[in-house]
């Protein structure tokens, strides 16, 4: 199907220029050019290599509260190099909307008209369906993209969804604040919302900047492959195609969405050039086993439910499940196609699965792609709340000092600060970070060993240059 | 017979177009006029032998369809055919009616587009003519799942009641053929086309000198009038091509004894056509009434073959009913036999069907009640402190 996509702050912009990078490279070319990155701050827009300048929208710029990034160096505090070298370093307050979403709510309001503007550089008539892609945890992303949602639902007939970033558990309680604000937010309005939780991504072994390529790139895998399905040149003909009304109508139901993606290589000993001669020929004395090409589909399409999902959840809530079958249309059997659909029924425990294939003919894998719509039992998601509510102003016990010398105030996405630290020792470090709070917060969460990691924590986020910092 | 074909959505204009190739591969003539329906643009540049200016694309104007199908919404599938209804009227108003018997209408049920439309378009061409429409419907099979299944048992008591008679296939009795899904579905569409054409083409020449034993047009409209759920048995045997004037190599006695042969391989053929796959498996005896085509060359069908399979149909199917003629294939290497069971009312299959539809209906249902709950119990905290940005 085709999309437009609206990257909102500074996760955002990363996220579409990866989408349209990764256009460019798989041949999938599912926006038509019909993107458009928001920001109120302009330096990530120096990262973003393959958006047309044009349509990186700088919003808030001469707002009195927004903040640009002031080069040490320059005395002009209006002027924005937007350069790709943007390591503030110091910074009492990040660029931008320093993480506050209601100033990034006000500012978009302010500049309804330029936002409109902008939009009308998007032809909404080409494409099934738009998606805005936020950082939830960022001023930015969660109030501009608020803005920007709203707007878009009043002007747009077709479906608009959200892909957004959850903040780690290392990340700052006040970003876990705008994100849970944020999902309550998005979700009555948008058609669906994609979370993506960047806790189930960590891999800690591995050095930062891996870290960051291998998690964008996991996701923008995972969404290109479930919406860009088909839209390949020449468009290959499939048996079962998944078409824009499947999604539509997966999605229709709202709430929260989660993917899971698993490949398979192709056997290549049955299906070298001679066997693949042979059978065109019809020539082969025999045709290959169809029992274990079905099994081998029917445990793919398993492993893809217990991959890790964009969003760790009980499978069984989902409402509804869509499939893609992705791979050489010659391996891909009928038989592991079926089993593998039923599977999905058996282990959703609901009827509402559609399925379809989407033949590669130079594909050496076969990928299967699973959409699980409105999943409702998210532990990732009552545990952003916990949180959120805890750091609420009144609540008992706050805990801004904790957060703001952090430092992490800023738009992260997918980018740690941290990158040291264990899963299950995050959590903890974070609620060690607001020492003072008592043993409500830290209830359930944290672990004997937390001061350790956290001491660990704290050092490396004031260490770590804040290039993704700010708006 | 001569036909007038519409296949709707994918699964119906897939099997109509296998049914043109398998009539030109044979030399038969069958389909006169042949249409095809769909609500995704992609899925009508799949047909092979259905020009351009027949494939009708419904829905582009439509909000949720746009012309990207239905999403397996058979209500979508409905309202868009509706919506879209002067469209097909219009290209209806081509099909010169008087030139053929009847119109077979073909479509997947268990799909939003086949289930959906199909019914609406059976409605208009009811109004529109008083040729028979019969419905050409295939069933899913159980592990397509229970929204395939209840959208085939909803939309099968449509188009039964609608149609003058239903021919049903069901994918399961054809499963597990086929390593790809394409060859699967290939191979199935291409069983299923050989049957109808097989059977439907019968007595599609109109002169009277073919033979008296020839099957006609209105002896297979005759079978098919009691309406209900029909199911055809078919099986062939190739034909060793004797060379010229062997038969005269033969004495009279080696002759007739070739003649009991020949009439042993006629029954055993109409045996094995309706014990083996059906298209959709029944109850023999439950059937209304029953026909026999054997298409072949005529010195191939021995009269005595013929009698004593009438026989033993007659005896299984319980009914006096039972039809049986030639369709001459003079140029024909293969001897077959066709069987359509008409009105068959024991069929398991759509007994599970209705049931996994119930079930289905059911897991809808109680997710629809609780949907809009959840969602707001999952997106706020438990005293609601959190609040919307906007």
């Amino acid at each position: 199907m085709k999309l437009s996509l609206f990257g909102v702050g500074d996760a955002g912009t990363r996220l579409l220029n990866e989408f349209v990078q990764a256009e460019a490279d798989t041949g999938r070319n599912f926006t038509d050019g019909n993107v458009l990155a928001f920001n109120t701050a302009a330096e990530t827009f120096g990262e973003a290599t393959v958006i047309p300048e044009e349509r990186q929208i700088l919003i808030g710029d001469t707002h009195p509260e927004v903040n640009q990034y002031v080069d040490p160096e320059s005395d002009d505090p209006a002027s924005s190099p937007g350069g790709g070298d943007a390591a503030p370093g110091d910074g009492s307050t990040a660029p931008g909307v320093d993480a506050d979403p209601d100033l990034g709510a006000t500012v978009a309001g302010d500049e309804l008209p330029e936002i409109r503007r902008a939009l009308d550089l998007v032809d909404d008539t080409e494409v099934d369906a738009a998606m805005l892609v936020v950082g939830l945890g960022g001023g930015t992303g969660a109030g501009v993209g608020s803005v920007l949602l709203e707007e878009l639902e009043s002007i747009y007939e077709s479906p608009i969804y959200v892909l957004g970033v959850l903040p780690a558990s290392t990340e700052s309680d006040q970003r876990a604040l705008t994100a849970a604000r944020a999902v309550r937010t998005f979700v009555p309005m948008a058609d669906a919302v994609l979370p993506v939780d960047n806790d189930a991504w960590r891999r800690d072994s591995e050095p930062l900047d891996e870290q960051y390529d291998r998690i964008n790139e996991a996701v923008t895998t995972r969404v290109l492959s479930l919406f860009a399905a088909g839209e390949t040149e020449p468009e290959s003909v499939s048996e079962m195609r998944i078409d824009p009304a499947d999604m539509r109508r997966t999605l229709a139901v709202g709430g929260l969405a989660s993917i899971g993606y698993s490949t398979v290589e192709v056997e290549t000993d049955s299906d070298g050039l001679i066997a693949r001669l042979w059978r065109l020929l019809g020539l082969a004395d025999e045709t290959p086993d169809t029992k274990t090409d079905a099994a081998t589909i029917k445990r793919l399409v398993r492993r893809t439910l217990e991959s890790k999902l964009t969003l760790p959840c009980d499978i069984t809530s989902a409402d509804r499940v869509l499939l893609i079958l992705s791979g050489p249309p010659g391996d891909i059997s009928r038989k592991g196609f079926e089993t593998g659909r039923y599977l999905l029924e058996q282990e959703t425990t609901t009827v509402e699965v559609l399925a379809g294939d989407e033949p590669v003919p130079t594909a050496s894998t076969i990928t299967a792609t699973v959409l699980l719509s409105n999943v409702t039992d998210v532990p990732r998601i009552d545990e952003l709340q916990r949180r959120a509510v805890d750091h609420l102003p009144d609540a008992e016990t706050p805990s801004e000092s904790g957060s703001s010398t952090d430092g992490d105030d800023g738009d992260h996405g997918f980018e740690f600060q941290d990158g040291g630290v264990d899963p299950d020792e995050a959590d903890s470090a974070e609620s060690d970070g607001d020492a003072t709070d008592g043993a409500g917060e830290s209830d359930g969460e944290s672990d004997a060993d937390a001061a350790a990691a956290a001491g660990e924590d704290d050092e490396s986020v004031e260490s770590t240059p804040a290039t993704t910092d700010g708006e | 017979m001569k036909l007038a074909t519409i296949g709707v959505g994918n699964a119906g204009s897939k099997v109509i177009d296998r049914m043109i190739e398998f009539e030109q591969d044979t030399g038969r003539d069958l389909c006169r006029h042949s249409l095809v329906i769909n609500t995704a643009r992609t899925d009508l540049a799949k047909p092979e032998y259905i020009p351009e200016d027949r494939r009708v694309l419904i829905g582009e104007t439509h909000m949720k369809a746009k012309g990207h199908g239905v999403g397996g919404d058979a209500a979508i599938g409905a309202e868009v055919a509706q919506q879209d209804i002067d469209e097909i009227r219009r290209i209806f108003d081509d099909v010169e009616i008087h030139e053929v018997d009847a119109i077979l209408v073909a479509a997947g049920l268990g799909g939003g587009t086949g289930s959906g439309a199909g019914p609406v378009v059976i409605d208009e061409l009811q109004t529109m003519y008083d040729e028979p429409v019969y419905g050409l419907g295939m069933l899913p099979g159980k592990y397509e799942g229970g929204r395939p299944a209840l959208n085939a048992a909803r939309s099968l008591q449509s188009f039964v009641t609608k149609v003058d008679n239903f021919i049903a296939f069901d994918n399961d009795a054809w499963r597990s053929r086929g390593q790809t899904i394409e060859e699967g579905y290939d191979e199935m569409n291409q069983e299923l086309a050989t049957r109808i054409v097989t059977l439907l083409a019968a007595g599609e020449v109109d002169e009277t000198d073919v033979g008296e034993n020839a099957m006609d047009s209105s002896d297979i409209m005759r079978t098919m009038e009691i309406g209900g759920v029909s199911s055809i048995g078919y099986a062939s045997t190739d034909i060793d091509a004797p060379d010229e004037g062997l038969l005269s190599k033969f004495s009279e006695e080696e002759v007739s004894e070739m003649e009991s042969t020949d009439a042993a391989k006629i029954k055993g053929l109409v045996r094995r056509a309706v014990n083996s796959r059906l298209t959709i498996p029944g109850d023999v005896a439950s059937a209304d009434r029953a026909l026999i085509v054997f298409a072949g060359r005529p010195e191939d069908i021995s009269r005595k073959g013929v009698e004593s399979a009438r026989d033993w149909l007659e005896q299984e199917t319980e009914t006096v009913d039972v039809l049986a003629g030639d369709d001459p294939r003079p140029n024909s290497d293969t001897l077959a036999a066709v069987v359509l069971l008409s009105n068959v009312t024991e069929t398991p299959r759509i007994d599970e069907i209705q049931e996994q539809a119930v079930d289905a209906q059911d897991t809808i249902e109680q997710q629809e009640a609780v949907r809009e709950e959840e969602i707001e119990s999952l997106i706020t905290d438990d005293d609601n402190d959190l609040d919307p940005i906007v």
